[in-house]
């Protein structure tokens, strides 16, 4: 699914965030990207939503070379991906529902449809009853579960979350990390970018690591177990 | 992982772009999409204005009296030269005599000139004549009557024989040259003078309307740059979900046609009350004239083409300042 090959971004600064950098993330995978603050996790979820463009290397999503991508198609390769932000980035001025809506209304998907999959979507979070409230009326938790049914709402083949639970308490990250697992058991590959150790743990799920722009480690606990 | 520092170059530009096999709807269905993104744009941008209704009608009355100048403008023109027509093609020449002479000798002046081959008719209007039609347009009968004698020479309207091309130089010369004569008008002249003075007017509507409709353009693209920025948050996570910069755009291009509609509206209802106004004054002075006189207002034509050109405009103004944005701020 995700296939980055001696990947290297340096920045203007002159600052290397990544450092050859090679991993692959199988299909259906949940896999967590942490390491130190500057290690270079967001920079990774960002070379894979193409807000970046590698200095070296090649990054392959679903047999797609990203460099092949031009800016026009970035807007395109962007709807194939669900983006869970720390600071969730709802729109303040819609309802939850009319939030969830954004991404089907961006794809140009018929209203009917847009109904459904918006209802199924915030079912899935827990909030179908919240449909008509205003983001700002919600808990952080249930602004976050809305901000991930944003991004499951157009059954993306990957989903990226950058410190989903950045702004939880340790009950309601587990919560939503379980949540994240949840789409990986459907076939969504999912990845999420944590320095939350207790919580990855916890999990029990494939870990990058990542400390000054390179990898150190690639554990996988069913390996070990 | 792999130590070896392998640089891949990027793919040369002249690689042909990849396609993606797009996920395809029936037509039918995406024709549908369309439509509802389209009317939801249309409605949510018209709902948004009213969220803030004092500042978007204050925004509405500017572009009306930006697009009412030109139109009314254009109305003044329209009605002088509905006015004049009528002038521009009297063809009479009017000859003063010389105040000593008699009726008897002005008769005698209209029968030589009516030998003349390029003259088709003439018409004497003695000093008597001259009088009443003065006495009864001009109100002053008071002062007439005090003043004893006539003092009114005759006048004799000659009408040149050409009627294709007026061109009665000979007989004006003749005219003037002759001692009987005091004065010649011909309103062939006036006409000219007449004909620049309206076609200096006609110009003068064409370079207001142009200011006025570059200041209607950036009126709204101001309105919508400022809606832009109040919206950047928002439109930074349309980009980073994938919206593409023609949903972007769309919203912002339906304010500025509504701006434009609603401008073009409250120009209109701004002209009409200038009609309005002046409807009983240009009566009073039609009826002091005699004359048919009637204020030519706007019709539906002119409206429409009003309307047509200020939602244009909205248009216009909107997608400029939203391509700068699009173009200058894009995501990281």
């Amino acid at each position: 699914m995700i296939h980055f090959d001696n990947v290297t971004k340096r920045y203007q600064t002159g600052l290397d965030a990544l450092s050859e950098l090679s991993f692959e993330v199988a299909p259906g995978e949940v896999v967590f990207v942490t390491g130190h603050s500057g290690a270079g996790k967001s920079t990774l979820l960002k070379l894979v939503s193409l807000a970046e463009r590698p200095t070296r290397g090649r990054i392959t999503i679903n047999q797609r070379d990203l460099g092949r991508v031009r800016r026009g198609g970035i807007p395109q390769h962007r709807r194939g991906i669900g983006m869970v932000f720390q600071d969730h980035r709802l729109l303040v001025d819609r309802s939850v529902f009319d939030n969830v809506a954004l991404p089907l209304l961006i794809a140009g998907t018929a209203r009917a449809e847009i109904g459904k999959r918006v209802r199924a979507a915030l079912d899935k979070v827990g909030l179908l009853a919240r449909e008509k409230a205003s983001p700002v009326a919600l808990s952080t938790g249930e602004q976050q579960r809305v901000g991930i049914a944003r991004a499951l709402v157009a059954k993306p083949p990957l989903i990226l979350a950058d410190e989903p639970t950045g702004n939880l308490d340790p009950q309601l990250s587990l919560e939503i990390m379980n949540l994240f697992v949840e789409f990986g058991a459907v076939g969504t590959t999912v990845l999420i970018a944590t320095h939350d150790l207790l919580l990855l743990k916890h999990m029990r799920k494939r870990v990058l690591v990542l400390d000054h722009g390179r990898l150190v480690d690639d554990y996988r606990p069913e390996a070990v177990a | 992982m792999s130590a070896q520092a392998r640089p891949v170059a990027r793919p040369p530009a002249e690689e042909p772009r990849e396609r993606r096999p797009r996920e395809r709807m029936p037509l039918r269905e995406r024709l549908a999409a369309w439509r509802d993104q389209h009317f939801y744009g249309l409605f949510s941008s018209l709902g948004r204005m009213a969220l803030r209704p004092w500042s978007s009608l204050l925004t509405v009355c500017v572009l009306g009296f930006a697009l009412a100048l030109p139109l009314l403008f254009w109305l003044s023109y329209d009605n002088a030269r509905a006015l004049t027509t009528g002038m521009r093609e009297a063809r009479e020449v009017t000859v003063f005599l010389q105040p000593a002479l008699d009726e008897a000798a002005a008769a005698a002046l209209a029968a030589e000139l009516r030998q003349r081959a390029d003259v088709a008719a003439v018409t004497i209007r003695t000093p008597a004549q001259g009088l009443a039609e003065f006495r009864a347009l001009s109100g002053f009968e008071d002062a007439l009557a005090a003043l004893g004698e006539n003092p009114l020479p005759s006048v004799l309207v000659v009408m040149p024989a050409s009627t294709t091309r007026p061109d009665a130089a000979g007989l004006l010369q003749a005219l003037e040259a002759d001692a009987r004569v005091d004065l010649v008008q011909y309103d062939a002249v006036w006409r000219r003078k007449l004909s620049g003075i309206l076609r200096l007017g006609a110009r003068l509507v064409a370079v207001v309307s142009a200011l006025l409709a570059l200041a209607t353009l950036l009126v709204i693209g101001n309105t919508v740059r400022m809606d832009i920025q109040a919206r950047s948050a928002e439109i930074s996570v349309m980009q980073t979900i994938g919206a593409s910069n023609g949903f972007i755009r769309r919203p912002f291009l339906y304010a500025g046609f509504w701006y434009g509609v609603l401008g073009g509206l409250a120009a209109l209802l701004l002209v009409a009350a200038v009609e309005l106004a002046l409807a009983g004054p240009i009566r009073a002075l039609a009826d002091s004239y005699a004359q048919p006189l009637r204020l030519r207002g706007i019709d539906l034509r002119v409206a429409a083409v009003l309307l047509g050109a200020s939602s244009l405009l909205g248009g216009l103004g909107a997608w400029l300042v939203t391509t700068r944005h699009l173009l200058a701020g894009r995501p990281q």
